[in-house]
């Protein structure tokens, strides 16, 4: 049994070889991260780990136990959207939205490492999640818009 | 109805609208409940809060529904979209409908919302009228008010007029929606109504719903398509940690737990036998079998003679086109929870058809439709297939046995494996021709997998090219794997061969692509939309090929015209889509935006279809399963695209989830035969480089 911290909050007693994916929407009741593929392949289940964008599916609860988790119910600060949420409202940069939480933690992922990422580096750091909706060219826009870089 | 017989103000009208009821055989097995209820449905309420609900049997799929909704509600009763508040897909809560597909729901849908929300208007200004002693036609809606027209600091709100009220008013037959011309909130840009919801994660899916005491279920799948149970032993996963059961219901055998993961160790220490049929047909074996199996052929057009204007024709050409089935990959798996309280079921299904599963329910259990409810939450992607939803009726069937709410979620394989696949089709085309770019004769053979839905394939097969002499049969052939709904169906599969043959015409006279279409299509719609896109593109007029890598092809669904022209490259056996340069008429735009993102959807799913997506199969396995083996478009294959809406208030409103898929995979097609002189007649293309 080890503790996690997620979204800020410490908790007790998680079995360490749970599936990360299926304790934080099981067990913490956080299903705003979501189950696409469970290969890491889709990046539907991306949560951020130390600011670090992860596969939960692919991942233990002990393997992240030292870390701090966020998820996308955890990046609105008081209410306040993250500016990276509030660029994908602002630009309806989803359908059906399924893939949308993953996409979004992906790019604040990016955003803490690289300022003013341009489209190119967009594109590659979000080439390993998927949206069948194909709100591709939003998604692009609304990241560079949240970024700051080119538009 | 929890909603109707509120206090405040409630709108009635008849539901059922959508789709004419199906007449076919077909479509009493492939939607359930046939059994319409037309009756009196509450379309909108004004609760004496003063907030507006409106209420649509439709679901929310990702194609924006409640947002084109609540903009045709907020059109009449002056009131921004984000003010409204609108109800889908639950059978206790919305107005009888037969299923969202077809690309209905604005059409009809969002008619009957329009006629419901100026009812209620018309209804608010009589009450202000008395209270204000001021004439209804110099009152207006305003901000959630009534205002006079002249003296704008006289007004009363909705909920001081509704305060105390229950009212309920019919839609009347003549009733007055506002006309294009005084549009301040249809045909304007807006924020998705939505999106707050999906950013913050809170919008919540079927694979979302956790129910207290619910067990997770995971369901003993077959080795191979067809295969029957012979025997299986679940003892040693019953003794798991956390297994609370397995259970064999008949056929459906399955592991109840605790948590899905032990669920999922348990079953797989299931053993089992299985019969397999034999003589399961590959793909290597289908376009053969196709030619060779084609039966009830159906003629979807014929004019004149078309063997003797083949015979006397200048220039004839035959081709044949193949397109293999594709998987339809929603992002979310498909889901059900099941809830029994005595004979009483509720049921979260990510269906399109909410009213059929729960006539589905009630046939299977022998039950009265009135103790089922089904509610369809936010779904994570369907486009036409999740029409057919097998887990409802799973769940269902194991909360019964096990007296406890049970949760069946598709893995991704099974996902994949047991949906259904946009039918593969061997398309023929014989056509003739003159110099001076005119077709002649114009004969087509299509052979379409078919199970038990025929129109599937027939969707799309006219030709729409000025001929006297055509012929255009449809046909079905043997479906190894089970075909289904797919954005526009057969349609894109019949546009590929069309438009595809129709620039090997143009090429074979030394014609430029859009003059020899503009030269051959007589409706000015489909003439439209081609010089939009052509124009945004910036199209310069060649014969192909002329090695510059662009193409261009139109088509016509659901009632939108839709043109595309795109620009390519070609790294190794990689083709890169650059550009596209797309137009759409679709008639009455209520909301642009929504148009505009259903486009650019249509365009990147259908670069997949077009470039790489193929589904494998062999001895009745499915061999690409899973994304590893089943490539689909990604972030960094996007084009520019670009999107014209060219269509007006003159023609009512059709389709516009669906015409964008058409045209894109013959455009690409076209652009790889301008660049390298290479014709690539079957799909996926990057497999014929």
């Amino acid at each position: 049994m080890v503790s996690l911290h997620v979204n800020g909050e410490r908790h007790e007693g998680a079995d360490a070889r749970r599936n990360l994916l299926s304790y934080l929407r099981f067990d913490l009741g956080l299903t705003g991260t979501k189950y696409g593929c469970g290969e890491g392949l889709c990046g539907a289940c991306t949560v951020l780990v130390d600011g670090r964008a992860i596969r939960a599916c692919l991942a233990t609860v002990g393997s992240v136990a030292g870390g701090a988790v966020t998820t996308i119910e955890g990046l609105a600060v008081d209410g306040d959207l993250h500016p990276v949420q509030q660029a994908f409202v602002d630009d309806s940069a989803m359908q059906c939205g399924y893939c949308i939480p993953g996409f979004i933690m992906s790019a604040v992922a990016l955003l803490s490492r690289v300022q003013k990422p341009d489209s190119g580096q967009v594109r590659e750091a979000l080439a390993e999640n998927m949206c069948r909706c194909g709100t591709y060219p939003r998604i692009e826009r609304a990241v560079l818009k949240a970024g700051g870089g080119e538009r | 109805m929890s909603d109707s017989n509120a206090a405040g103000l409630t709108i009635r009208g008849a539901a059922g609208l959508g789709l004419p009821l199906p007449a076919t055989g077909y479509a009493r097995t492939a939607y359930g409940n046939v059994v319409p209820d037309f009756g009196p449905s509450t379309w909108l309420t004004v609760a004496p809060d003063g907030v507006v609900r409106v209420f649509a049997g439709k679901v929310e799929y990702g194609q924006g529904i409640r947002w084109g909704l609540a903009i045709a509600a907020a059109e009449e009763l002056g009131l921004e979209p984000g003010d409204v508040e609108v109800v889908l897909g639950d059978t206790e809560r919305v107005p009888w409908d037969i299923g969202t597909f077809g690309s209905q729901s604005t059409r009809h849908t969002g008619v009957q919302v329009r006629k419901a929300a100026a009812t209620a208007r018309q209804a608010l200004l009589e009450l202000a009228a008395a209270r204000l002693d001021l004439p209804t036609d110099q009152l207006a809606c305003a901000g959630g008010s009534i205002i006079s027209t002249a003296d704008t600091s006289r007004s009363v709100t909705f909920a001081a007029l509704l305060e105390g009220q229950l009212l309920v008013r019919d839609i009347p037959d003549d009733v007055d929606v506002r006309a294009a011309a005084d549009f301040s909130v249809m045909g304007h840009d807006w924020q998705r109504v939505d999106a707050v919801e999906r950013v913050t994660g809170r919008a919540i899916y079927t694979q979302d719903v956790l129910r207290p005491r619910m067990l997770f279920a995971r369901i003993l799948r077959p080795p191979a398509y067809g295969a029957r149970l012979r025997s299986f032993d679940g003892s040693v996963a019953e003794r798991m940690p956390g297994v609370v059961s397995v259970i064999q219901d008949e056929r459906l055998v399955a592991v109840l737990a605790e948590s899905d993961e032990a669920a999922d160790r348990a079953h797989d220490l299931i053993t089992s036998e299985w019969d397999e049929p034999d003589g399961a047909i590959s793909q290597w074996e289908l376009p053969a079998r196709l030619q060779a199996e084609a039966r009830d052929p159906v003629t979807t057009q014929e004019a004149g003679d078309v063997g003797q204007a083949l015979a006397g024709a200048a220039h004839r050409l035959e081709a044949t086109y193949y397109v293999p089935y594709i998987s339809i990959a929603p992002m979310e798996p498909r889901a059900a929870v099941a809830e029994w309280e005595g004979d009483r079921l509720t049921v979260w299904a990510g269906t399109q058809r909410p009213f059929g599963v729960r006539g589905e329910m009630a046939v299977y259990f022998g039950i009265d439709e009135a103790n089922v409810h089904v509610i369809a939450p936010e779904i994570g992607g369907g486009f036409g297939g999740k029409s057919i939803y097998r887990p409802a009726i799973e769940a269902a069937r194991l909360a019964r046995i096990a007296g406890r709410p049970v949760r069946v979620a598709y893995s991704r394989v099974e996902e994949l494996t047991w949906s259904t696949f946009r039918p593969a089709a061997l398309i023929t085309i014989r056509s003739g021709f003159d110099g001076d770019g005119r077709i002649t004769a114009w004969d087509y053979h299509a052979v379409h997998t078919t199970t038990d839905r025929p129109n599937i394939g027939q969707r799309g097969s006219e030709n729409p090219y000025a001929c006297g002499d055509v012929r255009v049969v449809v046909s079905a052939g043997p479906a190894p794997l089970r075909p289904g709904s797919y954005r526009s169906l057969g349609c894109a599969v019949n546009h590929f061969a069309r438009e595809s043959h129709i620039d090997e015409i143009a090429s074979a006279i030394g014609m430029d692509p859009v003059e020899f279409r503009m030269r051959n299509l007589p409706e000015p719609r489909y003439r439209a939309v081609l010089e939009a896109a052509a124009t945004a593109f910036g199209w310069g007029t060649a014969a192909a090929p002329s090695q510059r890598g662009v193409g261009v092809a139109v088509g016509l669904d659901v009632g939108s015209y839709a043109a595309e022209c795109v620009a390519i490259d070609i790294q190794g056996k990689e083709i890169g889509v650059k550009r596209v340069s797309s137009s759409l008429d679709c008639g009455l735009v209520y909301n642009p935006e929504g148009v505009r993102n259903q486009m650019e959807g249509a365009i990147m799913m259908g670069l997949g279809g077009a470039l790489f997506e193929a589904a494998e199969f062999e001895g009745g396995r499915l061999l690409n399963g899973s994304f590893a083996r089943y490539r689909v478009p990604r972030i960094n294959q996007t084009p520019r695209i670009d999107v014209a809406l060219v269509g007006t208030e003159a023609n009512p409103s059709t389709g516009a989830g669906e015409p964008g898929i058409v045209p894109i995979a013959p455009a690409i097609a076209n652009a790889v035969f301008d660049l390298t002189g290479k014709r690539i007649r079957e799909l996926p293309l990057q497999r014929g480089l």
